[in-house]
C-alpha cells in the first residue's frame, strides 16, 4: 500500500534536508496561532486561483533542517464537496502550483473535542505521510474534566502526539524535535477496518486508476481511490472520467454498488473512522464528572438568550456601525487633507498642463481615493477579528440565521451586509466566512446595495438643497425622513434581488448550516494586529492598482482634448480684465506731469503709499465686522456695525483731506477696478474649466446620453457628473461643482447648494433642479454601483470579471429605472 | 422510547441517534460531524427566532437548522 512516488520523493528530500510540512486541522483549533509561533510573523500568502481560500507559507529552522510550513485552510474532512474544500486535499497531495508538495504533516487536534478532530486525522494518516499530532486546547479540555494520556494515545494511533499551547509558547520545541525525527523515520500509513467488499472495491478501483495513470499524468494513491468511491466527485473524478470515458464510468458505478451493498458509502466511511476513534480514545482519555456548567455554556445562556442575547446583539452591531462612522471620519479627513496637501505641494512645483493634471488629479487624487477607505476597513476588521477570536461571530450567525434564511442567505451573511452600510469593500471581503459558494456570491452581490458612507455626501447636498426643511406631525423632520428613506431604497431593492438570485442562477444544491459553536476564548492583540496589517495591505495592493488606473482614465476623458482655442479665448479675456487698470482716468493727472494712465501712476511711490492706506481702511473695516459677528449677539450688533461704518467714513474723509479730492477719487477708482479684475479672473477660471469640461470627451458623452436621461429630469451636466463619478461616487459632488462653474466645491459649502438651486436648464429660464430632480439623483446614487474599488474587490474575491460586470450592469439598470419612476411620480405630484 | 427526529427534541433532553438521512451531501456532512447511529446527543438550546438549534455531540457544540435536524432519527433517552 505504500506508494512508490511519495516514498521516492521523501528519500530525495532527506539528503537535501529541506522539508515542506503542511499544518492541517479543523477550523478554530489553533492552527494559525501555532503557525505563527513556529515561523514568526514573516508570512507569505498563497492564493489559489478559482477559490477564495488561501494558505500561508512560512519558514523555520530546526538544527540543520530547513522547514517550509504551509498553514492550510481549516477543514473538517478531506471529502471533495466544494472547490474551496478541495484545496486542502489538493495541497496535501502537492497538486497545486502555488504551494510546494508537503513531505510531512502537522495535524492540529483540539483536545476538547478530540473525537471529531481525529476524524480528519484518520483521513490524513491514510496517506502515509510522516505526521505528528499537535494536541492543542489541553487547558480547555482540563476545565471540562478531560485528561488525555499522550503516551497511550500516540501508541494507539501509531503517530507521535505532542501537547502544545502556542499562545503560551509551550511544547513548541518538543513538537519540532518530534517532527524532525519523524521526517527521517517515516511510518506506515494507517489502515482501518472497512467491510471486505468495500476494501476489494477500493483495491480494484485503485488498480483501474493506475491503468489510467499514463493519461492522467500521475498515479492516484489508494486513499484517493477510497475518496472517489465515497464522494463520486472531485477533480480526480472528472479527470478519470475524461481519461477513461464511458468504460471507466461503467466500471466505476459497478464498483461503487459492489462496495456499499445498498448501504450509504458515507455511512460506511464514518462508521469505520469513528469506530477506530472510539477505540483510541477509550484507552487514552479519562472524563471526570464536572459539577456545574462550563463557562461557555453560562455565557451562552445570556448571549443567545431570547431577550438578553438579542439586546447584546443589537448593542454590538450598533457599536460596530457607529464606530465605523465616527472613528473613521477624522482619519478619513486626515487622509483627504493629506492627499490635498501632497497634491498642492506637487502642483505648485509643476508647470500647468496635462502632466500636472494627470499627476495631481489623476494619480495623487486617485491614490487618495483608495486610501480614504482604509480606516473604515481596518476598524471593521478590528471588530470582526476581535469577535471572531472571542467566538462571538458564530453566535451572531446562530442568532441571525432564521431571519437571513428567509432571503435564501445564512446567518453568516449578516455581518458582511451590515458592515456594507459603512463600506461595501470590507463587507465583500468579510463574506469569506460563508462556506457555501453560492450564498457567498449572493452576499457579495448584495453588499453594494447597502447605502455606504460614500453615498452620504450626495444625500446631504441634495437634501439640503431641495427637500423643504419642514416637520410633519410636529416633530418628524422631512429632511431626516428623506435620508432614512434613501437607506431603505437599497435594502428594499436587495431583498427581491437575493430571492431571485438564490432561486435562480445561484441556487445552492444544499446549504447545510452545520456550524460549530466553539468555546469562548480571549482575543490575542498580537494576532489581531497581524490580521489587520495583512488585510489592510492586501486591500491597498489589490484595489489600489485598479482604482488608480480607472481614476487616471476618467481624468483623461474629462481633460482631453483640452482645445487650445478655448484656452486662447479665455486668455484674451484675462487680459481684458485688467484693461481698466491700465487705461486711465483724467484724475490720474493729479499725480504729476505726464501721467495719463493708471499703469504709469501705479509706479509712483506716492500712489502706491496712498493705495495701501486706502486698502487698509477697507481691511480694518471688514475685520471689525467679522469680529462683531463672531462675538456679539444679534441684537447688539447693529449699533457696533453702524459705529464701524462711521469710523471707516472718518478714515476716508481723513485720507481725502491729506490727498486732496481728485487724487483720492483716482485711488478709489483704481481700487475698485482691482476688485473687479479679481472677481472677473475667478469667473474666467471657472468658466474656462467649465467650457473645457463641456468640450471634453466626458462632456461629449454626457451630451450624447442626454436624451436618455431627460426622463430622469437630468441634463447633460448631471449625466456627465454621474459618468465621471464612476471611480468613486462621492466624486459627484466635486464634479457637479466644477461643471456648474464653481472651482472648489465640497459637500458643506453653501455656494454649491445655492448654485444647484439657481442652475438653469441650458438655453431656457427654467430651473434645472427641483425636488423631483433632486430625488431622482439621490435614488440613482442609492442604487448604482459607482465605485471602482468595490468592483475591483469583487473581481478579486470572485476571481472573475463576471460578477463585478453583472453587478455594475444590474445596479445601473436598477438605478436608472428607480430614478425614472421617482422623477416621473414626483414630477406628476408637482415636485 | 418511541423513535422520532432530532428537530422535535425538547430543550435539555438527551437522545440516541438511530439513523441519519437526507440527501448525500447533508448526510455526509452530518456523519462527519459525528452524528452517526449509536451516538448520544443533547439539545442545548433553540435560537431566539425558533431556528436553528444547538446540540451537544461528542463533547462539542454544533448548530444546525431544524430542517436538517429532521433527517436525524433518534430515540429520546430519559
Ligand atoms: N486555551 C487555548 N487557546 C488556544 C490554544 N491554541 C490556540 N488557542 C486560541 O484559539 C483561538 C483560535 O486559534 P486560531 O489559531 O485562529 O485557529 P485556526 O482557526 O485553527 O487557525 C485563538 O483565540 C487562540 O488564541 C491553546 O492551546 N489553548
Ligand atoms: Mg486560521
Amino acid at each position: 500500500m505504500t506508494e512508490a512516488r511519495p516514498a521516492g520523493e521523501s528519500t530525495r528530500n532527506l539528503r537535501r534536508d529541506k522539508h515542506v510540512v503542511a499544518l492541517l486541522g479543523n477550523p478554530n483549533t489553533g492552527k494559525s496561532t501555532l503557525f505563527t509561533a513556529l515561523t514568526g510573523t514573516r508570512q507569505k500568502i498563497a492564493n489559489y486561483p478559482g477559490v477564495t481560500v488561501e494558505a500561508k507559507v512560512g519558514h523555520m529552522q530546526f538544527e540543520n533542517t530547513e522547514l517550509t510550513v504551509i498553514d492550510l485552510p481549516g477543514t473538517y474532512s478531506l471529502a471533495a464537496r466544494s472547490p474551496d474544500e478541495r484545496v486542502a486535499t489538493e495541497a496535501l497531495l502537492g497538486r497545486l502550483d502555488e504551494t510546494p508538495k508537503p513531505d510531512g504533516v502537522i495535524l492540529v487536534v483540539d483536545a476538547s473535542s478530540l473525537d471529531r478532530n481525529l476524524y480528519l486525522a484518520t483521513q490524513v494518516l491514510e496517506f502515509g505521510l510522516p505526521s505528528v499530532i499537535a494536541l492543542t486546547m489541553v487547558d480547555v479540555a482540563k476545565t471540562r474534566g478531560i485528561t488525555i494520556d499522550l503516551e497511550k494515545l500516540s501508541r494507539a494511533i501509531g503517530c507521535p502526539v505532542v501537547a502544545v499551547n502556542a499562545p503560551k509558547g509551550e511544547g513548541l520545541h518538543e513538537l519540532k524535535a518530534t517532527l524532525h525525527k519523524r521526517l527521517h523515520h517515516p511510518a506506515a500509513p494507517l489502515s482501518l477496518e472497512f467491510p471486505p467488499e468495500f476494501v476489494s472495491a477500493v483495491d480494484a478501483l485503485h488498480l483501474k486508476l493506475a491503468d489510467l495513470g499514463v493519461t492522467l499524468g500521475y498515479t492516484p494513491t489508494r486513499p484517493e481511490a477510497l475518496r472517489l468511491i465515497v464522494d463520486a466527485a472531485g477533480p480526480l473524478f472528472e479527470e478519470a472520467h475524461e481519461a477513461g470515458g464511458s468504460a471507466f464510468d461503467e466500471e466505476f458505478s459497478k464498483l461503487r454498488t459492489q462496495a456499499c451493498g445498498g448501504k450509504s458509502a458515507a455511512l460506511i466511511e464514518a462508521q469505520a473512522r469513528y469506530g477506530r476513534i472510539s477505540a483510541w480514545t477509550r484507552e487514552a482519555r479519562t472524563q471526570e464528572k464536572i459539577e456545574g456548567r462550563t463557562l461557555t455554556d453560562r455565557v451562552d445562556s445570556i448571549l443567545t438568550h431570547r431577550l438578553w442575547g438579542t439586546l447584546v446583539f443589537i448593542l454590538v452591531m450598533g457599536v460596530i456601525f457607529q464606530s465605523i462612522y465616527t472613528w473613521a471620519s477624522p482619519l478619513m479627513d486626515l487622509i483627504e487633507s493629506g492627499t490635498k496637501w501632497v497634491g498642492d505641494l506637487v502642483g505648485s512645483n509643476m508647470a500647468d498642463g496635462p502632466l500636472k493634471g494627470l499627476i495631481v488629479d489623476g494619480v495623487i487624487g486617485g491614490a487618495g481615493g483608495v486610501l480614504v477607505f482604509l480606516p473604515q476597513i481596518l476598524i471593521l476588521f478590528l471588530f470582526i477579528a476581535i469577535l471572531e477570536d472571542l467566538g462571538y461571530m458564530s453566535r451572531a450567525a446562530f442568532l441571525m440565521d432564521r431571519l437571513m434564511s428567509r432571503f435564501g442567505l445564512t446567518g453568516r451573511s449578516f455581518i458582511p451586509l451590515l458592515s456594507s452600510f459603512a463600506c461595501a469593500i470590507p463587507g465583500i471581503m468579510g463574506a469569506r466566512v460563508i462556506e457555501d459558494r453560492n450564498t457567498r456570491l449572493t452576499t457579495i452581490f448584495l453588499a453594494p446595495f447597502m447605502s455606504c458612507s460614500a453615498r452620504l455626501p450626495v444625500y446631504t447636498v441634495m437634501i439640503a438643497a431641495f427637500v423643504p426643511d419642514q416637520k410633519v406631525l410636529g416633530f418628524v423632520s422631512v429632511q431626516g425622513l428623506t435620508l432614512f428613506a434613501m437607506y431603505w431604497v437599497g435594502v428594499l431593492a436587495a431583498i427581491p434581488t437575493a430571492i431571485v438570485l438564490k432561486k435562480g442562477i445561484l441556487k445552492s444544491k444544499i446549504t447545510p448550516f452545520l456550524l460549530e459553536l466553539p468555546s469562548y476564548k480571549m482575543p490575542r492583540p498580537k494576532a489581531i494586529a497581524l490580521t489587520l496589517f495583512e488585510k489592510g495591505g492586501a486591500f491597498v495592493k489589490r484595489a489600489g492598482t485598479i482604482i488608480l488606473a480607472v481614476s487616471v482614465i476618467v481624468w483623461a476623458l474629462s481633460y482631453f482634448p483640452h482645445s487650445q482655442e478655448i484656452t486662447d479665448k479665455w486668455e484674451s479675456e484675462r487680459e481684458k480684465s485688467s484693461y481698466p487698470l491700465k487705461t486711465g482716468s483724467k484724475l490720474v493727472g493729479e499725480f504729476g506731469v505726464g501721467i495719463y494712465t493708471f499703469e504709469a501712476a501705479a509706479k509712483l511711490p506716492e500712489f502706491q503709499k496712498a493705495l495701501a492706506e486706502y486698502k487698509l481702511i477697507g481691511v480694518r473695516y471688514s475685520e471689525r465686522i467679522a469680529q462683531i459677528e463672531g462675538e456679539l449677539e444679534e441684537g447688539q450688533r447693529e449699533r457696533e456695525i453702524a459705529r464701524a461704518g462711521e469710523i471707516r467714513a472718518e478714515a476716508y474723509t481723513g485720507l481725502q483731506r491729506d490727498l486732496g479730492r481728485y487724487k483720492f477719487l483716482a485711488i478709489s477708482e483704481y481700487a475698485d477696478a482691482e476688485i473687479w479684475r479679481d472677481e472677473r479672473l475667478a469667473e474666467i477660471d471657472s468658466a474656462e474649466a467649465g467650457e473645457h469640461l463641456r468640450n471634453s470627451y466626458m462632456g461629449r458623452m454626457g451630451r450624447t446620453i442626454e436624451p436618455a436621461v431627460k426622463p430622469l429630469g437630468w441634463d447633460w451636466r448631471i449625466a456627465m457628473a454621474a459618468i465621471a463619478s464612476f471611480p468613486a461616487r462621492e466624486v459627484v459632488i466635486g464634479t457637479l461643482g466644477t461643471i456648474f462653474n464653481l472651482s472648489d466645491a465640497d459637500e458643506t459649502s453653501e455656494p454649491l447648494r445655492e448654485t444647484l438651486q439657481k442652475a438653469k436648464r441650458e438655453g431656457s429660464d427654467e430651473k434645472l433642479f427641483s425636488l423631483a430632480t433632486g430625488l431622482s439623483v439621490m435614488v440613482f446614487f442609492a442604487l448604482c454601483c459607482q465605485c471602482a474599488a468595490t468592483l475591483a474587490v469583487m473581481r478579486r474575491e470572485t476571481n472573475s470579471w463576471r460578477w463585478p460586470l453583472a453587478s455594475f450592469l444590474y445596479m445601473t439598470t436598477l438605478a436608472y429605472f428607480g430614478a425614472l419612476v421617482t422623477y416621473q411620480i414626483a414630477h406628476a405630484l408637482g415636485g | 422510547m418511541t423513535p422520532t427526529v432530532l428537530s422535535t427534541l425538547g430543550v435539555g433532553r438527551k437522545a440516541r441517534v438511530l439513523d441519519v438521512g437526507g440527501d448525500a451531501q447533508l448526510q455526509q456532512r452530518l456523519l462527519e460531524f459525528g452524528i452517526l447511529p449509536g451516538v448520544e446527543v443533547r439539545l442545548v438550546r433553540v435560537a431566539p427566532l425558533g431556528d436553528p438549534i444547538e446540540i451537544e455531540v461528542l463533547g462539542y457544540n454544533l448548530s444546525l437548522r431544524k430542517n436538517e435536524a429532521a433527517h436525524v432519527h433518534i430515540e429520546a433517552l430519559p
